[in-house]
């Protein structure tokens, strides 16, 4: 069975999670696909909190709680 | 016969991947910043030399994709579109691409193929790639994707040879690469709205004119075609929408698959992510309170540095100033032309020229943490407490910028895509101390709050705490300004950490070079009429007193060996007495004497208050202000070393009544006035600038400058009771 989906903020520093849904204004869904956070892509909690520090592909990205909430991933076992 | 334009190459990339590395690789010492030093927000333009071809080169701002949000990203399409009028429209465009970084850096290029022009990849940081254990097969993704791709290493100028050679094929033989479709139901609606604005407008701004929801493309092209043309825009999207498309993902995902598709077999991934330098360093840096720590370590010795470093160049500069006065002066007869060019041009200019030193190690200081990637960790520690200021972490690059200049420092506030957040960090920017007032600063530090008498930790506490009045007001303005005129809601705040790496040595040194060089012309042209205008108002009406106070020190210098110590002290006091006469009855003086109750609650005698006056146009024109007023004719030949400076003079002077003109509270509350007060002309300028109305700039003098008097006028109160 899959896990749970949850927001991006609840996961654990250093766990990896699959972006499943990212909702919020356009402007800012798109601003973000375009840094690569998107449906599908794997990201790593590298700092908990707000704002956090995210690994996604090759970069890394500081993000915000109130912003991490509306992104909600599915935890992948690494 | 008309000149034959030269062609035009254009460089863009997102930011972080060298793209201004590489455009001084290319351009060398030929190129033309923008008007300010400062972070890359200005078009820069150079030239390009190919075999015996010369090429104009324009570096755009760095930018994550073409889909005008932001100002930046808006002079990116404008320029490759070919619609800014001051630039012709480029004939290729070199796409820098962070092999370490390849997918994401992909998205942007889609964009520029999407244009319609001729594009080079320059693949950079391979070597970064590789350490990473990532592969790239360079010549079967350039078949696939179309374009020539030419692997280079920006900061060891690697590759540039092929580069040079690529864009002279592609000038040859210009053909542009494939680019991403968009589904038939999305192109028809494009050409549907296409058909209202006529063929003039290029579909590239009509497709962003329907992705982009509250975009730039919706602003311009419904500001020229009106209502009508965004009413059938959201017909349109409306009718997309319910055709199972959704704006805000529907592009990514077009771009993102067909990435996938074009560098499939072109990439070969580690199986195991390699721990890189950059994951080391983060875990100390951007942990909270350990990378705190090591935040405030860091800025308190910045200060400490330029405090102590930097001193010794002034020394030099100081001395250089000093003989050519005594040169000029010695060589002229008196009268107001000598006057003019010792008391007004030459000391006015040295003392703005001294502080040459410590402007070009504080911005040094700056371009390396911003190159060596740690500015960007600053701002994710600092986020938190701007969230509470109602900013956001990009905030603060804008804000510490400004402690070297407001000028750079507001216009780097272009980075920040949310307008009110913008306009707060522009307002509150000037509070933050810049190098302007080091001046002001370094001079009474060192005139009343001495090593000697205070212990070696004074001066840069001193200092440090003038840096944190900025720091702290700044923001808690900010907060008051978000939630009354600015009010509305938080914004998201996303931005990406560099990899860490080595700073450039070129970029550093260009960067203060440009810095010192900057400040050199304000001090030559703005600020030394408004010194001249000083002078003059300081010497006219001039009286007799010229004459007298000739005669008088010549009679003393006649008399000198046969009188007595006590004798020769009361002349020079009656010559230094006939001197604040002359000032006090100038036309500077009446103002200043008109202005004094106003300034008498801050500790200030006239003088003080009038050369605060007389440094509107620029702070630093306190100093050469305070050198006329103050630093004439204490001439005392056993300690004429020790008076030359101008901060001895200052510790001299007295009111008529003998009591001295400053003392520590008159000097800190001076410092505090200057820390707060918005005395410089260029930065209300740039103000007006960015925010395109006069009501801004207003604004920020008057609540400065109330600030600057309260600041004061408490320091002072408080100051007196101990």
């Amino acid at each position: 069975m899959l896990p749970e989906l949850m927001p991006l903020e609840y996961l654990h520093a250093g766990q990896w999670a699959d972006v499943a849904e990212v909702s919020g204004e356009p402007g800012w869904v798109s601003r973000l696909a375009e840094m690569g956070v998107r449906i599908g892509s794997r990201v790593r909690v590298v700092q908990g909190g707000s704002p956090c520090l995210l690994q996604i592909g090759d970069s890394r990205l500081s993000l915000r709680g109130d912003w991490a909430m509306q992104i909600l991933v599915r935890p992948v076992a690494c | 016969m008309m000149a034959v334009r030269n062609p035009t190459i254009a460089l863009v990339g997102n930011p972080n991947t060298g793209k201004t590395t590489l455009f001084n690789a290319l351009a060398g010492m030929n190129q033309r910043v923008g008007n300010y030093p400062g972070v890359t927000v200005e078009t820069k333009k150079g030239k390009l030399h190919i075999a015996d071809r010369t090429l104009d080169l324009i570096d755009l701002p760095g930018t994550y994709s073409l889909a005008p949000r932001s100002p930046d990203e808006m002079v990116a399409v404008d320029v490759i579109l070919g619609n800014n009028p001051s630039e012709p429209r480029p004939d290729v465009v070199v796409t820098i691409v962070d092999a370490s970084n390849l997918e994401r850096n992909l998205y942007l290029m889609t964009q520029v193929l999407e244009l319609g022009v001729p594009v080079i990849i320059a693949l950079n940081m391979v070597d970064v790639a590789r350490s990473q254990g990532l592969k790239i097969d360079v010549d079967r993704l350039s078949q696939q994707l179309g374009v020539p791709i030419v692997p280079i290493q920006a900061n060891r100028g690697v590759g540039l040879d092929a580069l040079k050679s690529a864009i002279a094929r592609v000038l040859e033989s210009p053909a542009c690469g494939r680019c991403p479709a968009f589904p038939d139901a999305f192109e028809h609606e494009v050409a549907t709205l296409q058909a209202c604005t006529g063929p003039t407008e290029p579909v590239y701004l009509i497709r962003r004119l329907v992705l982009d929801v509250g975009g730039y493309a919706e602003k311009r092209l419904g500001a020229k075609y009106g209502a009508d043309l965004i009413d059938k825009m959201h017909a349109a999207r409306q009718r997309l929408v319910q055709a199972g498309f959704t704006l805000a993902g529907i592009e990514a995902r077009i771009r993102y698959a067909w990435i996938r598709k074009m560098t499939a077999g072109c990439i070969e991934r580690p199986v195991e992510r390699v721990v890189s330098w950059t994951d080391r360093l983060d875990k100390v840096l951007t942990h909270r309170i350990l990378g705190t720590l090591i935040f405030l370590a860091v800025m308190f010795l910045v200060f400490e540095t330029i405090f102590v470093v930097a001193d010794p160049f002034m020394g030099w500069i100081k001395l250089g100033v000093g003989w050519i006065e005594e040169t000029v002066a010695s060589a002229m007869a008196a009268g107001p032309l000598r006057s003019l060019l010792v008391e007004g041009v030459i000391r006015g200019v040295g003392a703005v020229v001294v502080f040459i030193p410590q402007i070009v190690f504080l911005f040094a200081i700056i371009a390396v943490l911003e190159d060596c990637g740690y500015m960007a960790r600053a701002a994710f520690l600092m986020d938190r407490l701007m969230a509470r200021a109602g900013l956001n972490g990009k905030s603060f690059i804008p804000l510490l910028s400004s402690m070297a200049c407001a000028v750079p420092g507001i216009m780097s506030a272009r980075v920040i895509e949310n307008p009110r957040d913008r306009l707060a960090t522009i307002l509150v920017a000037p509070l933050m101390s810049c190098s302007a007032r080091l001046p002001v600063y370094s001079l009474l530090v060192a005139a009343f709050l001495p090593i000697e008498e205070y212990g070696w930790f004074v001066p840069g506490l001193v200092f440090f705490s003038l840096y944190l009045i900025g720091i702290i007001l700044a923001p808690a303005l900010a907060f008051v300004l978000k939630s009354t005129l600015l009010r509305g809601e938080t914004p998201v705040f996303v931005m990406e950490m560099p990899l860490y790496k080595m700073p450039s040595a070129y970029t550093v040194l260009r960067r203060s070079f440009d810095a010192g060089r900057m400040f050199l012309k304000r001090a030559g042209t703005m600020i030394l009429a408004s010194m001249i205008l000083v002078w003059a108002a300081l010497y006219f009406p001039s009286g007799d007193f010229a004459s007298r106070i000739e005669t008088a020190t010549q009679r003393l210098e006649g008399q000198r060996d046969e009188l007595d110590e006590e004798s020769i002290a009361a002349q020079e006091k009656k010559i230094n007495e006939l001197r604040s006469e002359w000032k006090a009855q100038s036309l500077l003086g009446q103002v200043g004497k008109w202005i004094e109750p106003a300034v008498e609650p801050l500790g200030w005698d006239w003088r003080i208050g009038m050369a605060a006056l007389a440094s509107f146009p620029a702070r630093e024109v306190m100093v050469g202000t305070l050198g006329i007023i103050f630093g004439e004719g204490e001439g005392d030949a056993g300690e004429e070393e020790y008076r030359r400076t101008l901060g001895g003079a200052l510790r001299e002077a007295r009111r008529p009544d003998g009591r001295a003109v400053f003392s520590v509270p008159v000097a800190l509350s001076v410092l505090v006035f200057f820390a707060l007060c918005c005395q410089c002309v260029s930065t209300l300028v740039v103000i007006k600038r960015e925010t395109n109305t006069w009501r801004w700039p207003i604004f920020t003098f008057v609540y400065m400058t109330a600030l600057a008097y309260v600041g004061a006028f408490l320091t002072y109160q408080i100051g007196c009771l101990f």
